[in-house]
């Protein structure tokens, strides 16, 4: 419901602050004429001018979480070192912009007295690179419809992997994301390695929850399988359960029909996704492991499967190969065998139009 | 707060990346109803299962979105939690604060939230996260005081974001931030008062490298891309040389298209641009030595878009070059273009992706007035199952007509 | 220039006060332009007889009193 009117000049529709306004003076100065950057460290970046200024950039993990009063301690540390100004990046890490390079320790050390490890970064010219933040979803903090939760999931994960956030040590990109439920608000479906909150049993329909706060057709229209029908006659929703693949998209709709079950929601983990286009065209991340258990606080079957995958990959890859291009260069057969990860008959497509995933070559490595 | 009242959750305080157990107990020690939270959470922890109600509607004067209502299943537990609303704030573009800009949201959220926020959400939007119904209005109205406003939520268009773009990066083709701030307060209606089938995205991304990931997670996608050849630093590529990077194996054995080659005795580099698909790698490597030419603009995919309904989808090229100058005006006759259609077409939940599906690329291209090209299929289509339209087609006749004037020996 | 009467306006209210709309099934509905439902809706939100009702993906519209109920219901959806 609306919160309560107040008397007070309606301002709406202003849209965000002009983001020039929140430019470091050397970013404005120098906007659209970079000329090159450079790696210094892992975590500090030169971006030069075609002016001849610099901008020095001290990049720090963040759990996405932040309170009010840590935001607070980083502005401090801003308008100490970086004359009041700072940045996120879009996998949610924190950047310092400096001018003056005799102060990039001093900011480090300051940075990381406040728990926010330096890192994230890569360079390219020497093939080094950095694992940066995983991009994730709510969970359990404030989801209602998360198979998993997302932070302690991240942080487990991150934990587990932080020393390739700190060193640049691997031999290519790796993107990690992790979405609680197929929702994917963090829409996950394009990285590295991907996590994904799955459930495994059929909506509970609690018919009185229907019928108070459900719109039946819209539903049932709604299911991607068909496994919903309306019962008209008792004003309330069955469900076929042999159609229903849980993905969920029912309960978004009718909140009388969760699929939650502690025991069986799970993480499914895929692999080989690739936003840029470097090398190798985008694509989207294959199953390679259609369930886990979901099991606070450290998820040990999961972070140690995450572990194997990167692990095997960083040591089998060439320079600068992404887990998408190592799987093309080895054969997906060989993806299995090296890291140990057994395939199940899930990971073969029976959705829509599976069939060009089919294998139809006699083309195998053995 | 003591490690005994919530075990689980104390054992995330662990290990060297920067723990959110820990921002929320410092949150808690100046205001003390979040302590709550960490209550339900370790519920949530023990018993595998969330503890949020499912959606609740919640908002703020005029506007379709931009909140998420939330309240607490544990609300006789946990009092401090019982409503917990997420207030959405459009980002600046490119996500750069001043210190006064982003103290100005603490404070206001200090005095009418949680304290709590995500730095950002996976759309963009700066999370506030947990406040109660009725402090909403006052806090929207004390943001829209310092400036800042709601972002999308809902069946709207949810607020655009990009990447660093010509802030701080030489690979950028085109001005992301100025375009992502443009289309936002260009849709501010579109963005507030939700309208459509479903949720509408926008990203922009410089360059082929993709940093805001437009091409999985938006349904429009706007990538920096040039034409003309790419410029080459020889100076600089000697220079590369001598500091030992080895050019042919990190830069021409990886070229896609096997277009670039590297003469190790005058330590130079030839590119037939011709060959050239402009992946970035050799620019992502010798940064210094290689940059996109001066021919710079975008290419539109359509699409993107997670698993829900139909499965995830990388968005699709339907524009493959916009030069730079002509792309905000040509963005927006699209997009209305594009929405106007959906709108008219679209099933309740059906992204833009699903109805091109289910009513085909020819039907759309004909409604928002695009040529074909060939750079917008992998390859061609591999069944002969085409429509043809009226005009395509001679005057029609009627088989059985001709046979059986034959039977009567006409 | 309104394209619509004090009319039809009246209409989509009264459609409104009987349960939340997509804007797209109204106009079927009512068998009138989906944009002129559009602007008519946003009319009354702005008149404070209409309001938007979300499950935080979807978004519908109804009559705040439609609201009130409907959040009556799911109160004690426990």
């Amino acid at each position: 419901m609306a919160s309560e009117p107040v008397e007070e000049e309606y301002i709406s529709d202003i849209g965000p602050p002009y983001f020039r306004d929140m430019l470091p003076p050397v970013i404005k100065n120098n906007y659209g004429k970079w000329k090159y950057h450079e790696v210094l460290k892992p975590g500090v970046l030169v971006h030069v001018a075609e002016s001849g200024d610099k901008v020095y950039t001290v990049r720090a993990a963040n759990p996405r979480l932040l309170s009010i009063y840590t935001i607070r301690e980083l502005c401090d540390l801003a308008d100490k070192y970086c004359d009041g100004y700072i940045r996120f990046t879009t996998r949610n890490n924190i950047e310092f912009l400096l001018t003056d390079e005799s102060k990039i320790d001093d900011l480090i050390k300051e940075v990381e007295e406040l728990g926010f490890p330096i890192g994230g970064t890569w360079d390219a010219t020497k093939a080094k690179y950095s694992l940066s933040n995983i991009v994730h979803t709510q969970g359990w903090i404030h989801c209602h419809t998360p198979a998993i939760d997302a932070s302690g999931v991240v942080k487990s994960i991150m934990d587990a992997l932080f020393d390739h956030f700190r060193n640049m040590d691997l031999p290519g990109l790796c993107r990690i994301s992790l979405a609680c439920c197929l929702n994917m608000c963090g829409a996950v479906h394009a990285s590295d390695i991907s996590l994904v909150g799955v459930h495994r049993t059929p909506p509970v329909v609690d018919d009185d929850a229907v019928r108070r706060t459900c719109e039946i057709p819209s539903t049932v229209s709604g299911c991607p399988t068909g496994a919903l029908r309306p019962d008209m006659k008792n004003k309330t929703i069955k469900v076929d359960e042999s159609k229903c693949m849980y993905c969920g998209n029912c309960y978004t709709m009718c909140p009388g029909m969760p699929c939650f079950d502690p025991e069986n929601g799970g993480v499914a983990i895929l692999v080989g996704g690739k936003l840029s286009d470097a090398r190798a065209p985008s694509r989207l991340s294959k199953v390679v492991v259609p369930w886990l258990p979901n099991n606070p606080p450290r998820w040990p079957e999961v972070v140690d499967t995450i572990k194997t995958i990167l692990e095997t990959w960083a040591a089998d890859a060439k320079p600068h190969e992404r887990i998408a291009e190592w799987i093309d260069r080895i054969g997906w057969e060989k993806f299995f065998e090296k890291t140990g990860i057994e395939f199940k008959v899930q990971l073969i497509d029976d959705f829509r139009l599976p069939r060009h995933t089919f294998r139809t070559t006699t083309q195998f490595k053995w | 707060m003591s490690d005994e009242e919530f075990p689980l959750l104390s054992e995330l305080k662990k290990g060297p990346w920067p723990s959110f157990v820990k921002e929320i107990e410092k949150t808690a020690e100046h205001k003390p109803e979040i302590k709550d939270l960490l209550k339900q959470l370790e519920r949530s922890y023990e018993d595998k299962i969330t503890y949020w109600k499912h959606g609740g509607i919640v908002s703020v004067r005029g506007y379709g979105g931009g909140v998420i209502g939330r309240y607490s299943f544990l609300a006789k537990e946990c009092p401090g939690i019982a409503e917990f609303h997420t207030m959405r704030v459009n980002q600046p573009a490119g996500y750069f604060y001043t210190t006064e800009a982003l103290r100005k949201i603490c404070d206001i959220w200090e005095e009418y939230g949680s304290g709590l926020t995500n730095m950002h959400g996976s759309t963009g939007d700066i999370i506030l996260l947990g406040t109660i119904t009725k402090n909403l209005q006052p806090c929207f109205n004390a943001l829209a005081k310092a400036g800042f406003d709601l972002g999308g939520s809902g069946s709207a268009l949810r607020t655009p974001n990009a990447c660093v773009g010509p802030a701080r990066c030489e690979f950028a083709c085109y001005d992301t931030l100025e375009l992502c701030y443009d289309l936002t307060m260009t849709y501010q209606d579109e963005l507030h008062r939700p309208m459509w089938p479903y949720k509408f995205k926008f990203k922009m991304s410089g360059c082929p490298n993709d940093c805001v990931a437009a091409r999985a997670r938006s349904d429009f996608g706007i990538i920096g891309t040039w034409k003309d050849e790419i410029k080459i630093d020889q100076e600089q590529v000697k220079k590369y040389a001598e500091e030992g990077v080895d050019i042919q194996k990190q830069v021409v054995e990886h070229c896609p298209t096997k277009c670039i080659e590297y003469d190790p005795e005058k330590k130079e580099i030839k590119i037939d641009n011709e060959n050239c698909v402009r992946c970035m790698h050799c620019i992502n490597v010798l940064p210094k030595a290689l940059r996109p030419g001066d021919e710079k603009g975008a290419c539109i995919l359509l699409g993107g878009k997670a698993p829900i309904l139909e499965g995830p989808v990388m968005g699709w090229v339907i524009v493959p070059f916009i030069p730079a100058d002509e792309l905000a005006d040509f963005v927006k006759d699209l997009a209305e273009k594009v929405w106007d259609w959906w709108d008219e077409n679209g099933k309740y939940r059906e992204r833009v992706a699903e109805l091109v599906e289910r009513l085909g690329m020819m039907n759309f291209l004909e409604a928002v007035e695009l040529e074909p090209d060939p750079r917008m299929v992998k390859h061609p289509r591999e069944n002969p199952f085409f429509f043809w339209r009226e005009e395509d087609l001679k005057p029609r006749t009627d088989p059985w007509k001709i046979w059986r004037e034959a039977e009567k020996g006409l | 220039m309104s394209e619509y009467s004090e009319e039809d306006k009246q209409k989509v209210l009264e459609k409104l006060a009987q349960k939340p709309w997509q804007t797209r099934d109204l106009a079927k509905v009512l068998k009138m332009k989906k944009r002129d439902v559009d602007k008519i809706v946003k009319e009354l939100i702005n008149e404070g007889k209409a309001d938007y009702w979300s499950s935080g993906s979807t978004t519908y519209v109804t009559t705040p009193e439609k609201v009130q109920e409907m959040e009556a219901k799911r109160e004690d959806l426990k």
